[in-house]
Formats: C-alpha cells, sequence, structure tokens
C-alpha cells in the first residue's frame, strides 16, 4: 500500500468494485424491507428495491393474529422464543463458569479431553443428536414443551460458552488472584468476590451470542414443536410460506421484527466474535 | 484391612450392583409382561366359553357382528351377547374398547397386547368376539432388598478376609466377594450378565492390584478443587450429549419400523455403505450424497474465501472512503439469522414470482425452473451460502492484514517489488496463518448448513442436492421414522467429521513447525 494516490482510472474502477459489491449485497435485504411494507401474498412483482405502494397492514396482521383460543400468536411465540433462549443462555452461562474458570486456572487430569469434547460437541451438527434427543424426549413427554427446547439447546450451548469463558478468563491477569491467595483468601472468594466481577464483560458477551444462537435456531425448534401455541419465532415464520399457501408479506414484516434485535447485537458484539471464533479452533 | 480395600470393594460392587439391578428390571418387566399376557388369555377364553372371567378384568364380552342402524346407516352399531347395545348415551366406560377391539379383530385377527396400563385380549368364537380387557396390580414385583444385601455383606467379609492375608489373595477375595452377585444376575438375565458382572469386577481388582485406584484417588483428592468447578458442567454434559449420543452410537444397530425395534447388527451401516442397491448415479446412495457433501463444501469454502480476502485487499486500500459505511454494509448478510436468509433466497429463486428470474426477464433472457435440474439447483443453494458466509472471511482477512507492518512495503516499495510482488511475498504469507483456522471453522460450518439445503432447494431435484446432514434427518423424520437408519447415518457423519478435523488439525500442526 503506497501512500500516493493510484491513477485515476483504477480508482475510478474500485469505488464502482465496491459499490456494486455491495449493492448486490443488500439487494435481497431491500426486497424484504420492500415486500414488508408493501401489499400482497406474492414474493417480488418486480424486481426493484422501491415499493411501488406503501402499507402497514403485513405488520399489523402478523402482529394482530389470533389462534384458536384467542391468543395472540406473534407475542406469545416472541415470548416463547425470547423464553427459550434467555433460560438457556442462564443455564449455560451457569454451568459454564465454573468449568470455564477450572479449565483456564487449573491443570488436572482430563483437562485437556475435557476441552477436546468440549470443542468436539460443539462442532459437531446438532443433527446428529437430534433424533436420539427426539426419542428421550418423547418418552418424558417433553416434546412440544419448551423444557425440552430448553434442554436440547444446552447440548451446544454449554460448550460453547465454556469455550468462550475460558479464552476471557485466560485474558485476565492473574495477579489479582495470587495476591488475595496470600492474602488467605479461600477458593470460593477468590472465585466469587475477585474472578467473577472481573469477568463480567466477558461473560454478558457470551451469554450475548449464546442467547442470539438460541433465538435463531430453526430446525430443532421445528421438528420438536408441532403446537401453534408452543411455536418459536422461526417456526412460525417458515409456516407462513408453506407450500401451496405461501404469505410473502407477512413472512416478510416478520422476518424484520425478527431480525432487527438480534443485528443490533451482532453490531454491538462482532468485534468480540472473530477473536472468540478463532481462538477456540487456533489453540485445540 | 485397609482402606484401600474398602475402595475398590466399593467400587467393584457398585459397577455389580448397577449390572445385576439391570438385570433384575429386564427379568422382572419380562416376567411381569409374560404373567399379565398369560392372564388377559386365561381371561378372553373364559369369555368366550361364556363364564365370567377371574382376576383383574375391567371389562368383557362377546360382541356380535356389526349391525346397520336404522336412522345412520353409515354408522354400524354392535351389541354384547347379552344384547346390550355398546356405545351411546348410557354406555358403560369400557365400551369403546370393546367396539375398537371387535372391529380389529374381524379386520386382522384376535389379538392380546398392552395398550397403556390395560392388557386387551380377543378370540374368535361362535356368536362373534371375545373380549376381555384387564388392568393389571400397579406395581410388580418388588426389588429383592434382602438378597441383595445379604450377597454385599457376604460379600465384603470375604473380602476382607482376602486383604487380611494381602497378595494375590487380596484380589481373589475381591473378585469372588464382589462377584457373588453375578449368581443373581445370572438366574435373572442369563449368563451375559454374569459376564457383565464378572467383566466389571475382575477389571476392577486388576485396576487396584496395578495400583491404577491408589493413583485416580490420590488425583481426585489434589485437584478436587478443580474437579468441583468441572462437576456442574461436566454432569450436564454427560447427561445431555454423551448419554444421546451413546444410544445414538446403539439405535445405528437397530431397526425401527412401525414403533417397534429390532436389532440388526450392522446392516444399516452395510446398507449405507454398499449404497443400499442403489447406482453411484442415485440421490439415495451414500456416496453421491457424500460426493456433493464435498462439493458443497469445497466449493462454498472457495468462494468464501475468494470474495472474502478480494474485499479485504481492497477495503485496506487507504486512500478509499467511506471504508467503514462499506464495511458495515458488507457484513449484513452475517448479521441475518441464516434461517432467514435461506427463506429470502428461497423466495428470490422461484419460478414464476422470484426476482431472480424477474431480473433474468428484464435482461431478455427466459425464465429458469431453478430447482428442477441438479446443476441450477445446487448453483442456487450455492449462490445462498456464498452470501451468507463471505463475510466472516472478509472479516477475518480485514484482521490479518491490519496486523501486517506498514514499512515491510514501503521497503519492498524501496527494492523495486512490484504490486503482484508485494501480494505475492508480504500480502499472502501474512493472511495464511490468520485464514487457515477461519477455513477450517468455515468447512464445518458449511458441512453441516442444514438450513440453507432444507430451506432452499430442499434437496429437489428428487434428493439430490441433499448433504449427509439432510439426508440423516429425512430418514429420521421424513421416511416413516426409520430411526435405525438416521442414527447409522449419524455414526458416518460424525467419522467423517472426526478424520476431517483430524486431518485439518494435522494440517495446521505441519504448517506451523
Amino acid at each position: 500500500v503506497n501512500r500516493t494516490r493510484p491513477q485515476r482510472w483504477l480508482v475510478a474502477a474500485t469505488y464502482a468494485l465496491v459499490t456494486v459489491v455491495t449493492a448486490a449485497t443488500l439487494y435481497p435485504v431491500a426486497l424484504v424491507l420492500k415486500k414488508a411494507f408493501e401489499p400482497g401474498r406474492d414474493f417480488a412483482l418486480s424486481p426493484s428495491p422501491i415499493p411501488r405502494a406503501f402499507t402497514a397492514d403485513n405488520v399489523l396482521q402478523l402482529i394482530s393474529a389470533r389462534s384458536g383460543s384467542g391468543d395472540l400468536l406473534f407475542v406469545r411465540q416472541a415470548l416463547n422464543s425470547a423464553l427459550v433462549a434467555l433460560i438457556t443462555t442462564a443455564i449455560a452461562v451457569t454451568l459454564a463458569c465454573s468449568a470455564a474458570y477450572a479449565l483456564s486456572r487449573y491443570r488436572f487430569p482430563g483437562r485437556q479431553s475435557g476441552l477436546a469434547s468440549f470443542l468436539i460437541v460443539q462442532m459437531f451438527p446438532a443433527v446428529l443428536l437430534l433424533m436420539p434427543l427426539y426419542v428421550v424426549l418423547d418418552r418424558l413427554r417433553l416434546l412440544n414443551s419448551l423444557a425440552g427446547l430448553i434442554l436440547v439447546y444446552s447440548t451446544t450451548a454449554v460448550p460453547f460458552c465454556v469455550w468462550s469463558l475460558k479464552a476471557y478468563f485466560d485474558s485476565l491477569p492473574r495477579a489479582l488472584e495470587d495476591a488475595a491467595r496470600i492474602d488467605g483468601a479461600s477458593h470460593r472468594d477468590i472465585f466469587f468476590r475477585i474472578v467473577l466481577p472481573l469477568a463480567r464483560p466477558g461473560i454478558a458477551v457470551t451469554a450475548l451470542f449464546s442467547f442470539m444462537t438460541a433465538w435463531n435456531e430453526f430446525i430443532l425448534a421445528s421438528t420438536f414443536m408441532t403446537d401453534e401455541l408452543s411455536y418459536t419465532l422461526p417456526v412460525l415464520l417458515k409456516s407462513y410460506i408453506g407450500e401451496y399457501n405461501a404469505h410473502w408479506g407477512l413472512f416478510a414484516a416478520g422476518a424484520v421484527l425478527t431480525s432487527i434485535p438480534v443485528m443490533a447485537l451482532f453490531y454491538f458484539l462482532q468485534r468480540y466474535l472473530v477473536g472468540g471464533l478463532t481462538a477456540g479452533s487456533v489453540k485445540a | 484391612m485397609t482402606p484401600r480395600y474398602v475402595r475398590a470393594y466399593g467400587l467393584a460392587v457398585s459397577a455389580a450392583l448397577i449390572v445385576a439391578a439391570a438385570a433384575f428390571v429386564r427379568y422382572r418387566n419380562q416376567s411381569f409382561e409374560h404373567r399379565e399376557l398369560e392372564r388377559a388369555r386365561v381371561a378372553v377364553s373364559a369369555v368366550a366359553t361364556g363364564s365370567t372371567p377371574l382376576g383383574h378384568t375391567v371389562a368383557w364380552g362377546v360382541v356380535a357382528p356389526p349391525e346397520a342402524t336404522p336412522r345412520y346407516p353409515f354408522l354400524p352399531r354392535r351389541r354384547l351377547a347379552s344384547g346390550r347395545v355398546l356405545g351411546g348415551p348410557s354406555a358403560a366406560p369400557g365400551d369403546k374398547l370393546l367396539y375398537d377391539a371387535a372391529a380389529r379383530t374381524e379386520k386382522s385377527g384376535p389379538f392380546i397386547e398392552f395398550a397403556d396400563d390395560l392388557v386387551i385380549a380377543t378370540a374368535r368364537c361362535a356368536s362373534g368376539t371375545a373380549v376381555a380387557v384387564s388392568r393389571p396390580p400397579a406395581g410388580p414385583e418388588p426389588v429383592p432388598y434382602l438378597v441383595l444385601i445379604g450377597l454385599v455383606g457376604l460379600g465384603a467379609a470375604i473380602a476382607a478376609a482376602g486383604a487380611r492375608r494381602g497378595g494375590n489373595a487380596a484380589s481373589a477375595g475381591l473378585v469372588v466377594g464382589a462377584g457373588g452377585l453375578a449368581i443373581p444376575a445370572a438366574v435373572w438375565s442369563g449368563p451375559i450378565a454374569a459376564g457383565l458382572v464378572m467383566s466389571a469386577v475382575v477389571s476392577v481388582a486388576w485396576a487396584e492390584q496395578r495400583g491404577w485406584l491408589d493413583r485416580a484417588g490420590a488425583a481426585l483428592v489434589r485437584n478436587r478443587v478443580a474437579y468441583s468447578y468441572m462437576a456442574p458442567a461436566g454432569a450436564a454434559m454427560l447427561l445431555l450429549v454423551a448419554v444421546p449420543f451413546a444410544m445414538g452410537l446403539v439405535l445405528g444397530f437397530y431397526d425401527h419400523h412401525a414403533g417397534t425395534w429390532r436389532f440388526v447388527g450392522l446392516r444399516n451401516f452395510i446398507d449405507i455403505l454398499s449404497g443400499g442397491g442403489h447406482s453411484f448415479a442415485d440421490p439415495l446412495n451414500f456416496w453421491f450424497t457424500l460426493g456433493v457433501t464435498v462439493a458443497w463444501t469445497g466449493l462454498n469454502v472457495a468462494l468464501h474465501v475468494a470474495i472474502g480476502v478480494a474485499l479485504a485487499l481492497v477495503l485496506r486500500q487507504p486512500w478509499l472512503r467511506l471504508r467503514g459505511v462499506y464495511r458495515t454494509l458488507l457484513i449484513v448478510p452475517w448479521a441475518i439469522p441464516n434461517y432467514i436468509t435461506a427463506l429470502i433466497w428461497a423466495g428470490m429463486f422461484q419460478r414464476e414470482y422470484g426476482a431472480v428470474n424477474l431480473l433474468l426477464g428484464h435482461l431478455g433472457l427466459d425464465k429458469v425452473s431453478w430447482f428442477s435440474s441438479w446443476a441450477t439447483a445446487f448453483a442456487a443453494n450455492v449462490t445462498t451460502n456464498t452470501w451468507l458466509g463471505f463475510p466472516f472471511m472478509m472479516v477475518v482477512a480485514l484482521g490479518a492484514l491490519e496486523s501486517i507492518p506498514r514499512d515491510m512495503y514501503e521497503a519492498a516499495e524501496v527494492d523495486g517489488a512490484r504490486a503482484w510482488q508485494r501480494l505475492r511475498y508480504i500480502t499472502l504469507p501474512h493472511l495464511a496463518p490468520a485464514l487457515l483456522p477461519a477455513i477450517a471453522l468455515g468447512s464445518i460450518w458449511t458441512f453441516n448448513m442444514f438450513n440453507v439445503i432444507y430451506l432452499v432447494s430442499d434437496g429437489r431435484p428428487g434428493g439430490s442436492t441433499d448433504i449427509l446432514v439432510t439426508e440423516a434427518y429425512r430418514w429420521a423424520f421424513e421416511r416413516g421414522e426409520r430411526y435405525g437408519m438416521a442414527a447409522a447415518y449419524a455414526t458416518l457423519i460424525f467419522v467423517v467429521l472426526l478424520l476431517w478435523t483430524g486431518f485439518g488439525a494435522r494440517l495446521r500442526r505441519g504448517r506451523s513447525e
């Protein structure tokens, strides 16, 4: 990279290229935004991303749809999604904090294999565990229940949180802990009074990622949930574009409402994400 | 007797007790089922001969063949031999069971079976179908605690005697003492259970003699703080991952058909690996699907890296204005939940109202049925996944490029290096170490990218664009609940991924050395 500006044609070509690629990247997003606020059920009548008519009908219809028993469906399912994601995150982070701390600070037999197995579990597809879990949940009568879904999500959330928190604990200096130990603090005091408060930013980021993952999960939810009232948002959105009676307007409105919170979170967090993700796979 | 032998005996007896308890439960369930089915058989033959059945029969009778009702000819009714009509406003609670059992017997023959907590038995007789519904008494045989406690106590005495003499007698005492539980296990469940008990006990005695138990115990005590921190997450993973995983491995050896499991040994695996009689060009052939998966993974990762690195190289130019804005806009696809991305692109590739075909129409081209041929359907999937995946590589590459010291370029320029030489000898060698882990991660994500395949092409045409994970899913949930096949498939996917990650790790180690 030289300090001087290169030739004019090269600058122009670069701007043209970047602009075209960016426009192409944003095009599908623009189409969905357009569809969310345009009347009609079909996906697109024209390829232009600018709506010809503006309406809030899709959003209103989506939010006001009611089930046979009179519940507001979208609100109910948004609550389901939020509840599942929150409880999964709470379980995973609670379990992972102490385990990640042990893996980061102590050397003990089984540490390496523990790390490796947390990593492997995280890499293997959920579909692999889906079927045995389905059989177990069927026996336990937990199909179609949010509790079952929470259990299933925890299988991937716990290892993710362990790795992510371990990376964070690794980055914390040990000096404070050593000082506390010399002053006679117990293991428990060190963990609860020194390490956890110091790790708050790392715990927050890990929790938010774990929340996003659960919020965005589709296939497990759509396999385990068959009752409209226990759907999560991804299952609802898919149901709007069934093969024979697709309603793309409702889908687009739902997609916009569902994505905005997680996209905001993502932009807030993305600088932490890359480091965390690659750290796990480099050190393995 | 030293504490060592208390520990060794405790361990051996616990292992033996678990096996013996499992053997007992199996024996109890089998004998319970056997006994109750036999009782139901006796009851129904009593009903057929017109006498009152004994035992726990809650509803019974000889049901006559259906007769048409005057008002609703399409709703046949049935009578008992006593003349009472089954069903109706004043129906007895068991009427529906009697009616349905008779109908089923007329259609497919008599049966005796459990239905939840009831046993239903039917038999044909002269005036119709004899049906007996019995409710077995709750709580089958209790666990024989006295026998077990006696055996454990006796075993403890034998083991203690052995330990007092020391040496080989100690091991022998341990094996004989704890191995006593093999006798009830053999009685309840046969020689296999006894063998399991004995092998558990012998391996504990062996570990004790080699000093492994000592070392494990010492390690446990030494690292008790670390282990107590690990315990909650470890227990959760054992319960939520290890158990289902082990179940999945075992289920691969069973066939699930119409609600019943049958042990079939290696047949699922042989079926899958031999292609199950399908040719290599048939989407149901495992090797075809594996080929599609490899092509899918390779092509996607190559495109992600190529596009991501190219954009990163462009976005890094210091004279480019609005770099931050472009960067922010270009990672939008990564921020959107990927199932939504997949559904959006599924809509864009629709034939009639899909944006892609509308754009082609504006360019004067014909509409394409994207999902009616393999190549176009595969291309649609790849397009979707490329759109969704390049921002990750771009961000990784941008991060790596930022860490290259600028003065290296200046020095190269002073030395007269051309632009492509700077790229070849400075930029790319610095990019590689950062990109390799990202590529490893990206290849696993793509290999497992269920949502794009399932939601965009959905395997069309004819399952030919399915990858391994979607294929496994279809065996379980879309082809008549063939859980056994799905489990075998999942096991094979596990092996493929394990080989791939092992290979990747070796590759990376090789690079770093």
